[in-house]
């Protein structure tokens, strides 16, 4: 039978069954490897001499020189650490990873390096509208305390917002990939409100809204709820009848086929609203904390720029930008996990 | 295992077909009574209603006339006791392995007690390594075991086979007739088999149905009288073909 020969080659581990299937590396592309992984910390260096030797803008004040330092060698500490580690790992499979993110981590350095130059060291990029990095990092550590706070109501509204247009949009999904009759009565609304960007309500709601907040709540939560519902009922109208018929012969009555087949063959759909409704939240959420909300970090951009405090916007820019990451990768990671039984289905 | 008897009295299936505003007759006036213990395998030219009248005897549709008669009682809907594998697999794609063989169990609330039926399953079809795969990783052949091992777990009076070899190639299908005639010999449920090849029927069934088509109906059931295992080659089994092929209307008189 089959499995006997599968069950030969599962006493190779995985390791080795990659090393057998990759052509063996030449001592020339290990060192070149290795060095590689070099690149970022040269490039760091690089980085602290440039900041360190070349001089500044004589105009330029630039107290607490040393933040950017800091800043520096605890990104190469970090990649370096890793690097250290995957050295002592087993797996090469994390090595490979630390390889595979070095030039990248490289060319942040450069990136960094490019920035200073145009900025603290020439002026080239206008002061104040582009403040160097030290600059950004001190507006950063010195408001830490209000920019925390924003950060938490952005995020407060963010997950209010999201989750409350993640069940809405299910349950709605749900009823119409199955109702004919629900169908009927939210398709049109769909094909009505689908389509209008979510922020066009703003206005609207932040004068309807008994409190701002739930205004806001509601604005992210709309353009999730439509991106999750049109998502979750494709997801159900696609499934394959067969399974229904399979299941119904093993049993399953029709609570049971809503709970075991519909929902969990709609996964990959869901994810997919979901995924494309947290686009939409995010930016129906920027858009509300500028117009109306008077807090959170799209509130402390505008707030900022008022006070031409352009580093204190830049410093919101940036931790945006970090917040809205995580969240996606997230997301992605919880995707992934979920949808495993997919590997080899699909690519 | 306790007495079967399914009969089917007197069943006509139509359709609508919508395109043409008309009715088409798929199966007319079938009269028929199986029992346990007997392998029935059902041949026919492609679209004389076989799919359909397993779809009869699993409950998914009704007969337009006519009744189906299992033990005395109608049949109106479907259920596990009368156990259908499709010609594709079907299997849960987001379930593992071990998870489609126990879904039914836990479907019907029955799974705790019944929890060690699953690993008999995946020993009875040779895949117990595979429990904690999922449906992507497995091949056709195997993907095909797992579909019988879901059905079987239910210990079905009826087996319901719509084709389930059709997709696999040669030496795995002719693996697989004696496994699921294996599995048959082991419980003598009663197994209704829809195949496209004669000679698996001949080979597998203790009866061949002969259907013929427009509308569909049975043309002929030949007892096959040869013992188990059967040789492919034997001058019986040939005569046996060359009559299935002559009802057909494939044969040379
Ligand atoms: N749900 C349906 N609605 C309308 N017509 C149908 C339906 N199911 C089957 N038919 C028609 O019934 C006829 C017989 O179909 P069936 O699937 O039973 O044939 P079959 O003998 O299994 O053919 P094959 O060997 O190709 O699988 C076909 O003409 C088909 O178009
Ligand atoms: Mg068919």
């Amino acid at each position: 039978m089959e499995n006997e020969e599968i069950l030969e080659n599962n006493e190779l581990t995985l390791d080795e069954l990659q090393a057998k299937e990759m052509k063996e590396k030449t001592k020339f592309q290990k060192i070149l490897d290795h060095v590689t992984c070099f690149l970022p910390i040269i490039v760091g260096f690089i980085a602290i001499l440039e900041y360190k030797l070349v001089p500044n803008v004589p105009e330029f004040y630039n107290p607490k020189p040393n933040t950017y330092i800091t800043f520096l060698l605890i990104l190469m500490g970090i990649f370096f650490s890793l690097y250290v580690v995957s050295l002592f790992l087993k797996r090469k499979s994390f090595f490979n990873t630390v390889l595979h993110k070095a030039p990248l981590t490289a060319a942040v350095f450069a990136f960094l390096i490019l920035y200073d130059c145009l900025t603290l060291k020439s002026n080239y990029l206008l002061y104040p509208f582009f403040p160097w990095f030290n600059d950004i990092l001190n507006a950063m550590i010195g408001d830490a305390a209000f920019l925390l706070e924003c950060s938490l109501n952005t995020l407060k509204l963010l997950f209010y917002g999201y989750f409350s247009g993640v069940l809405v949009g299910l349950i709605t999904g749900i009823i119409c990939g199955y109702s004919k009759k629900a169908e009927y009565w939210v398709d049109p609304l769909i094909k009505i409100l689908g389509p209008i960007p979510t922020a066009t309500w703003i206005p609207l709601i932040m004068v309807i809204a008994s409190t701002l907040f739930k205004g806001c709540v509601f604005i992210v939560a709309l353009g999730v709820w439509f991106a999750v519902t049109t998502a979750t009922m494709t997801g159900i109208k696609s499934i394959d009848k067969a399974y229904f018929e399979a299941a119904q012969n093993m049993g399953c009555d029709s609570k049971q086929l809503i709970f075991k087949i519909a929902i969990p063959a709609a996964v990959p759909n869901i994810f997919q609203g979901m995924t494309q409704g947290m686009s939409s939240a995010c930016v129906a959420l920027m858009v509300a904390e500028m117009i109306g909300v008077e807090s959170g970090l799209g509130w402390y951009i505008v707030w900022a720029k008022a006070w031409a405090n352009y580093s204190k916007m830049y410093a919101s820019i940036i931790i945006i930008c970090i917040i809205f990451t995580v969240v996606t990768q997230t997301l992605a990671f919880i995707r992934r996990r979920v949808l495993r039984w997919q590997e080899g289905l699909v690519r | 295992m306790a007495a079967i008897e399914l009969k089917l009295d007197h069943v006509s299936k139509s359709f609508a077909k919508k395109e043409s505003k008309s009715v088409i007759n798929v199966l007319q006036d079938i009269n028929a009574s199986f029992h346990e213990n007997e392998f029935i395998s059902i041949v026919g030219t492609s679209g004389c209603g076989k799919s359909t009248l397993l779809r009869l005897v699993a409950g998914f549709i009704n007969p337009t006339e006519g009744k189906i008669i299992m033990n005395g009682e109608e049949v109106t809907k479907t259920e596990p006791n009368r156990g259908m594998v499709f010609q594709k697999p079907t299997l849960f794609p987001w379930l593992t392995v071990g998870q489609n063989i126990a879904f039914s169990l836990k479907a019907q609330g029955i799974y705790k007690e019944n929890a060690e039926r699953v690993d008999e399953m995946l020993e009875l079809i040779g895949l117990a390594d595979f429990k904690d795969e999922f449906p992507a990783r497995l091949s056709g052949g195997m993907a095909q075991r797992v579909a019988l091992a879901r059905t079987i777990i239910n210990q079905p009076d009826v087996l319901l086979l719509d084709e389930p070899l059709s997709a696999l190639d040669a030496f795995t299908r002719m693996n697989m007739q004696d496994e699921v005639l294996a599995i048959w010999k082991l419980r003598k449920q009663l197994v209704l088999m829809v195949t496209h090849d004669v000679d698996e029927a001949i080979y597998m069934g203790t009866k061949v149905v002969v259907m013929d088509k427009n509308p569909g109906r049975i043309s002929k059931i030949i007892p096959i009288e040869l013992d188990y295992p059967r040789d492919r080659t034997s001058k019986q089994f040939v005569d046996y073909r060359i009559e299935i092929l002559n009802t057909l209307h494939f044969g040379n008189k």
